[in-house]
């Protein structure tokens, strides 16, 4: 084990370990305090392994550490990461000291057990990304609804129970085909004439598992898709969303806008196109159509919403739609714009999320017929507001411009014929431009919802709730903590807008790889071979420290 | 531990072959008319001491079965298991005992019907 | 019927310039493989022209933190756009004919396979953004000086915001037009979408003005996505959105040449829908029709925005978006009569509207569209030159009419209904305002030989009656310069002449309603009045220069740029002056003999026609609305501020008047047809979602719950029960082992 993969190691373990320190410290005082050091500590190991990242093999999982966990099953506990997951990981990351400062004169009971379950989303979140074997993978994916499950539960609003139970069931549900069908590709490989052993390592999977039937990939597709497709989510297995959002905490909603839902997107661009790449070639249609519907329905009902944090969260549901979208594409230009949305979302909308928890500290409401005008009474958290939707409308050099107009290029451009003609990478699955007109409808509509919300929450007369006194210990305005949380994301927002190019370069070489996988599945392979970085032997990857042989024999 | 394998493989030593259906039946026959008694009593009988007392010879029919094929079989295997089951017993018995008290102590009253809280 | 002329008319323009009678055998597309074959680097100065706005934002937004209570906002602002003029004129000056592109910094850099997907954050200069960036740059300085005085009661409270919005829209708009991509234009167009969102809704408390803003945001986004998608396309096709690239993209040379040739089947739909496409962005935020309801409501924002966005610079985003893209638009068979009879129907139906209001802010909204619609006539027309000079004087009229107005706005408290104000010339302090409007009115109605806006306006008129085929436009256009005329001098003779008479608006700023007196304009107001009054009357100057060879000296910036076609009129005009014109390199354009008017040479004819016209209107305007005696040119007979001729003919007409001061009810059209059913969806996907959808959901998670009540009678709680049950299940176990067991045995 070299000290990056320690590092990696650390950004899992390290955020367990705090929540069981402050889980049992003596002093509720102290909850806060602790978590806090912990996640911003939690920097430096993340920020550590962006240097040391290798850019120029971003298609291959670095830091690599593995260990034999159950043999005879071939599972390892091995983790590591590409350009996707160092994204996503220090995403997850950055997020931690945002959402720990943004609790702390929300949550004034039970502290110990909130910040002690929100250490513990924050391991299980890296752990999701870094995971090298599927069965890890599962694990943290799955653990992940724990956490999430109590502080909705113990920490939401009026209706929390039905929120958490409608949230946990769904989405585990889901998972339980997602897994079933997991299981069947690990037996297909482990076929004699396939890789001939047990394994559970993502690239030996990935490398044998298209050579299955259309129709087991059909129903393998299925399977993953039930528990990513519910936890994107996508039309029409959305509706736990807008309740466990409405209902969660203010950083259980970041958290779940910002890094859980694309754990659905991250689940379909790893394994649902890799694994069954024939099947999702024949169906990205299908998916696209229903991305679109999503775009256009979400969007639509955001429209008619009178509680502000339900119009958010729909509007996660019309956005994630282009995400969606982007990887139906089976392009370069797709993945990439729909890797780019998975951020940039979570920049955006998180921040939104944030923005309406200010404001509920203080007003206690989320209705926006009882509470508008703000402008005139807090015009920081007006123009933050202001700042977050248009980010959020894909507003020209912020954050979701770059990554829009990729997913919509890229369903405009999908064309296989094209890529059969030898146009290597760039045509994908054959959705069309009508595909783009449509979706690019959604541009409008996010507009018309969120300048509604900006115009009714923001602009206008003032509006207070009846009865509505200032806050004992909040300013009228945002404070210097508060804004310490939103200016990140602000800060965020503006960079990912004018330097995509800095993401389509990290995350270059692994997209390349994956629409690799698809146009060699299904015979679409162009004609002049690209630079592509050799999949390496498993023993340069990982560094094993139990001479575990691995899946080098192919 | 040692002593008690050795003491088995003596004990095959003196009984060199197998023992005969013919001989095997009876025991089986007592054992399944113990069991038969046990389950009966079980089922008919509301005083838990009693259908505790039920529940052991029901155990003690399958311990006599399992030594009788153990004999008959050769192996050791019935035995071992006899072994195990008369400390589960064991144990069983003072946990069970103790709760009956307690339970006794709640209702004045050892009948099991005064307990139906679980239904649905 | 509207369509079949259309249909009639589609390869008019096109088919006459078909290669035959000049003999040149140089292909059409020639002067634009030209124009873009060596695209140099220009140098780094440049940028300061588009930094130098966004640095006005960062200093603004700085000021508004800190609780600034000065006018240093202003001056900061003010500062900085007058460097950025000033580079922009040196940026002329040093021009030397070859466009170059300036780099700031990589944008988006997307490579896959042998493809890319490049649009970075540089500059393509040519003649065309120098000429826009002129104004914009120059109007803007001029602008903020106006507003520094208009806005300096909101000194502490919304003036840090003002102007940073207002540093962020030049930013924005120089953007739009410096960009050397579309994905650059892309950034300046919504870029200034949103400061024209914010600077709508500056009165944020103001409901109206709420609404007034999230329209003009949400109708520009549609045109946007006409936009967006047209670049999508021009990627996909040309596979880059790069300027340079593009239009030295010899497939497009093709086209170009196969459209001259009149041969459009030689050029894929798919090239072609590309102009369609851009069209609808260049309509919205152009406000033509069908997407022009957002201006008018625009007027909500303070005077100095309307003047700089909602008149000079940013409406004609969409005129600079089409002449940019000429070439994409040349190649398409439908776009440019389309461009061109949208132009005509916008120009008429606003000029319509606009006799009729009497906010006279509205008014100058709706003649703003309505000359809006003239210039996108001179583009469809094939006259880039006509709509870009048109662009020019209007952004110095219109700014001027717009800030005069302002300026009795800000006196009057906030009174713009013309029937509460007379002979405000008159007043004390207010003789500037009144010459300067006078001025701005004789070029918005376009008085011949002595503005500007009738030569810029008969470039466009003329270009229709010189178009076969296109003489209905022509004539319905002069109809509307004579409606134009009359609507002008309507405001101007009712508010700025007659008795004195006023009647404070209902922002009073503190005085007491008895004791009202208008405050005259201050030095900064005027100064700018006086300027913009004279840039109005010097333009006149720019007809002259260059006409020969270009037609003015527009005509020589566009000849210069990718918006260089040769218009039939140039054509004719070189044939009359028998010159060879410079401005022909763009192709052998060949040109039929233009029919007659009045029976004279159609140009000669239509000065006439649309001169007499002009004066018409005015004289029409003082019979009806001037007082009485030599204001009212001895026509008038209004004695009273609120009564004029008009009342009675208006009582006769039946509800028409109502109709036209109700906008033709296109408003409440729109709410019944659009936005009513698409709120009615909506709530009908709300309610899909909340009960059918989740409504499953639950039904799964109620099953479960059914099962567990149906066999929820066998747990009994009583002991004995449950052993039977275990008993009796044994017993069944062991049947079926045996009975497995005997039959095996059996088949044994």
């Amino acid at each position: 084990m070299n000290l990056d993969s320690l590092m990696l190691i650390i950004l899992i373990f390290f955020p367990v370990v705090a929540a069981l320190w402050i889980a049992f410290s003596k002093n509720a005082d102290n909850a806060y305090r602790t978590a806090l050091i912990a996640s911003l500590v939690l920097l430096l190991p993340a920020l550590k392994l962006l240097d040391r990242f290798d850019f120029a093999k971003g298609d291959v999982p670095q830091f690599g550490y593995s260990i034999s966990w159950i043999d005879s099953l071939g599972l390892n506990f091995s983790i590591g990461m590409d350009s996707i997951s160092l994204l996503l990981i220090l995403l997850s990351v950055l997020l931690g000291p945002i959402v720990v400062a943004a609790s702390k004169s929300a949550i004034t009971k039970d502290r110990r057990m909130y910040y002690a379950w929100l250490m513990v989303l924050q391991g299980a979140m890296v752990g999701v990304f870094a995971a090298q074997d599927l069965l890890l993978f599962y694990i943290c994916f799955e653990f992940t609804l724990l956490p999430m499950f109590v502080l909705i539960r113990k920490f939401g609003s009026t209706n929390r129970v039905a929120a958490s139970i409608k949230f946990f069931l769904y989405t585990f549900t889901g998972s339980m085909l997602t897994l079933a069908a997991m299981v069947y590709v690990v037996w297909f490989v482990a076929q004699p004439d396939q890789f001939g052993a047990w394994t559970l390592d993502i690239p030996t999977l990935t490398k044998y598992a298209w050579h299955m039937s259309i129709s087991e990939q059909t129903w393998v597709l299925l399977g993953l898709l039930a528990g990513f497709a519910v936890k994107v989510p996508l039309f029409p297995f959305h509706t736990w969303l807008p309740l466990a959002h409405t209902e969660a905490p203010t950083a259980g909603s970041v958290i779940l806008a910002a890094v859980l839902l694309k754990l659905g997107t991250y689940g379909i661009y790893r394994f649902a196109i890799p694994l069954a790449p024939e099947a999702f070639f024949a169906y990205a249609p299908h998916i696209a159509i229903l991305s679109i519907i999503g775009i256009i329905y979400a969007g639509l009902i955001c429209w008619v919403q009178t509680d502000i944090k339900k119009l958010v969260a729909y509007s996660s549901v019309s956005h994630l739609g282009f995400a969606v979208l982007g990887l139906a594409a089976l392009n370069v230009t797709g993945f990439s714009g729909s890797i780019l949305y998975m951020l940039s979302h979570g920049l955006s909308t998180g921040g939104l999320f944030l923005m309406i928890g200010f404001m509920y500290e203080r007003y206690h409401t989320r209705d926006m017929n009882t509470v508008g005008g703000l402008a005139s009474k807090m015009p920081i958290w007006a123009t933050f507001m202001v700042f977050f939707a248009m980010a959020s409308v894909g507003l020209p050099g912020l954050n979701g411009f770059p990554s829009e107009v990729l997913c919509l290029i890229s369903a405009f451009q999908s064309d296989a014929a094209w890529t059969a003609a030898g146009e290597p990478g760039a045509w994908g699955s054959s959705l069309g431009p009508w595909f783009a007109v449509f979706a690019g409808t959604g541009m409008v509509i996010a507009a018309m919802y969120l300048l509604y919300m900006v115009g009714k929450i923001c602009f206008g007369p003032l509006k207070e709730p009846e009865g509505h006194h200032d806050h004992e210990t909040l300013p009228t305005d945002l404070n210097f903590r508060e804004i310490m949380t939103l200016a990140p994301l602000a800060l965020g927002c503006i960079y990912f807008g004018l330097q995509p190019t800095v993401l389509f370069d990290t995350v270059s070489d692994q997209v390349n790889a994956t629409v690799r996988i698809v146009e060699q599945a299904n015979g679409l392979e162009s004609a002049e071979p690209r630079i592509m970085h050799d999949t390496p032997a498993v023993d340069d990857i990982y560094s094993n420290d139990n001479g575990h042989e691995g899946a080098s024999h192919d | 531990m040692m002593h008690a394998f050795e003491s088995i493989q003596l004990a095959q030593l003196a009984f060199p072959t197998e023992m005969s259906t013919s001989v095997l039946a009876p025991y089986l026959f007592v054992s399944a008319a113990m069991f038969c008694i046990g389950l009966v009593g079980f089922l008919t009988r509301k005083n838990m001491i009693i259908m505790f007392l039920c529940t052991e010879l029901m155990f003690q029919a399958a311990g006599l079965a399992l030594i009788a094929f153990g004999r008959h079989h050769l192996g050791a295997d019935g035995q071992t298991f006899v072994i195990f089951v008369l400390c589960i017993a064991a144990a069983e018995a003072a946990m069970a005992l103790a709760l009956v008290v307690l339970l006794f102590r709640h209702r004045e009253s050892l009948s099991a019907s005064a307990w139906k809280e679980l239904n649905g | 019927m509207m369509t079949a002329s259309l249909l009639n008319n589609l390869l008019a323009p096109l088919a006459m310039l078909a290669p035959g009678s000049s003999g040149s055998d140089e292909p059409a597309s020639a002067h634009l493989a030209h124009m873009t074959e060596h695209v140099g680097t220009g140098p780094k100065w440049i940028l300061l022209i588009v930094f130098l706005p966004l640095l006005g934002f960062v200093f603004n937004a700085i000021y508004a933190a800190s609780g600034n209570k000065s006018k240093l906002p202003a001056w900061t602002t003010i500062a900085l756009l007058a460097v950025a003029f000033l580079a922009t004129l040196s940026m002329f000056l040093s021009y030397d004919g070859t466009p170059y592109t300036v780099h700031a910094f990589d944008w988006f850099n997307l490579h896959y396979g042998e493809k890319s997907f490049v649009a970075n954050f540089s500059f393509y200069i040519d003649k065309l953004t120098i000429l826009w960036m002129l104004f914009v740059t120059g109007l803007a300085t001029l602008i903020a000086l106006y507003a520094s005085e208009y806005m300096s009661h909101d000194i502490g409270t919304g003036y840090c915001r003002f102007f940073s919005a207002f540093g962020l829209f030049v930013f924005s708009m120089s953007c739009l037009v410096m960009g050397d991509n579309m994905l650059m234009l892309y950034l300046g167009w919504e870029g200034v979408g949103l400061c024209s969102y914010l600077l709508i809704g500056y009165f944020y408390k103001k409901p109206s003005a709420v609404a007034a803003a999230k329209k003009a945001f949400i109708v520009n986004r549609i045109g946007d996505l006409g936009l967006a998608l047209g670049i999508y396309l021009t990627f996909v096709h040309f596979g880059t959105v790069e300027y340079a690239a593009l239009f030295s993209n010899e497939t497009l040379h093709h086209y170009i040449d196969a459209a001259v040739a009149g041969d459009f089947s030689a050029i894929p739909s798919e090239a072609q829908w590309i102009a369609m496409l851009l069209m609808v962005g260049a309509f919205g935020k152009s406000a033509q029709f069908p997407l022009y309801v957002w201006l008018p409501d625009a007027m909500e924002g303070p005077t100095p925005v309307s003047a700089l966005i909602h008149a000079a610079t940013m409406v004609t985003a969409g005129v600079y978006l089409i002449a940019r893209f000429y070439p994409l638009f040349l190649v398409s068979e439908n776009a440019l009569p389309i461009v061109a009879w949208i132009g005509t129907i916008t120009a008429l139906l606003a000029a319509t509207i606009g006799m009729a209001q009497f906010d006279i802010k509205r008014i100058m909204a709706y003649s703003t569209v309505s000359q809006l619609g003239y210039m996108f006539a001179g583009l469809g027309l094939l006259s880039t030159t006509g709509a870009a000079f048109h662009v020019l004087t209007h952004a110095f009229f219109k700014a001027l009419l717009f800030l005069a107005c302002g300026a009795v706005m800000h006196g009057f408290a906030g009174q713009l209904d013309l029937r509460k104000l007379s002979g405000v010339s008159w007043m004390k302090g207010w003789g500037i305002v009144g010459i300067t409007m006078l001025i701005g009115c004789m070029n918005l109605a376009g008085l011949p030989y002595i503005t500007s806006g009738f030569y810029s306006k008969d470039m466009i008129l003329a270009e229709a009656f010189v178009t076969p085929g296109y003489r209905l436009m022509g004539w319905v256009l002069v109809f509307t310069a004579i409606m134009t005329a009359y609507y002008t001098f309507r405001v101007f003779f009712r508010v700025f002449l007659g008795d004195q008479h006023a009647e404070p608006g209902e922002d009073f700023h503190g005085d007491d309603t008895n004791d009202f007196h208008p405050h005259a304009p201050g030095w900064a107001i005027n100064t700018v009045l006086i300027t913009l009054a004279a840039c109005s009357m010097l333009a006149i100057a720019l007809a002259w220069i260059d006409k020969s060879a270009y037609h003015g000296w527009v005509g020589s910036m566009v000849a210069d740029s990718t918006a260089s076609f040769h218009s039939p009129y140039a054509v004719s005009l070189a044939a009359a002056h028998g010159e060879g014109n410079p401005a022909a390199v763009a192709g052998p354009v060949g040109y039929g003999a233009p029919g007659k008017v009045l029976g004279m040479d159609p140009h000669g004819g239509m000065i006439v026609v649309s001169g007499l016209g002009a004066i018409f209107g005015v004289l029409v305007a003082a019979f009806f609305h001037g007082p009485k005696g030599w204001q009212g040119l001895f026509l008038g007979g209004r004695t009273q501020a609120d009564k004029c001729r008009m009342d009675a003919i208006a009582k006769r007409a039946g509800p028409i008047p109502r109709w036209a001061e109700n906008k033709w009810f296109v408003d409440e059209f729109y709410a019944m047809v659009f936005v009513t059913p698409l709120r009615v969806v909506s709530h009908i996907f709300h309610w899909i979602d909340k009960l059918l959808l989740d409504g499953l959901v639950n039904l799964f998670g109620f099953l479960p719950r059914v099962l567990a009540w149906i066999i929820r009678p066998s747990q009994s709680g009583v002991l004995q029960g449950y052993a039977v049950s275990m008993a009796g299940g044994l017993a069944v176990l062991l049947l079926v082992v045996i009975v497995i067991v005997l039959r095996a045995g059996g088949a044994a």
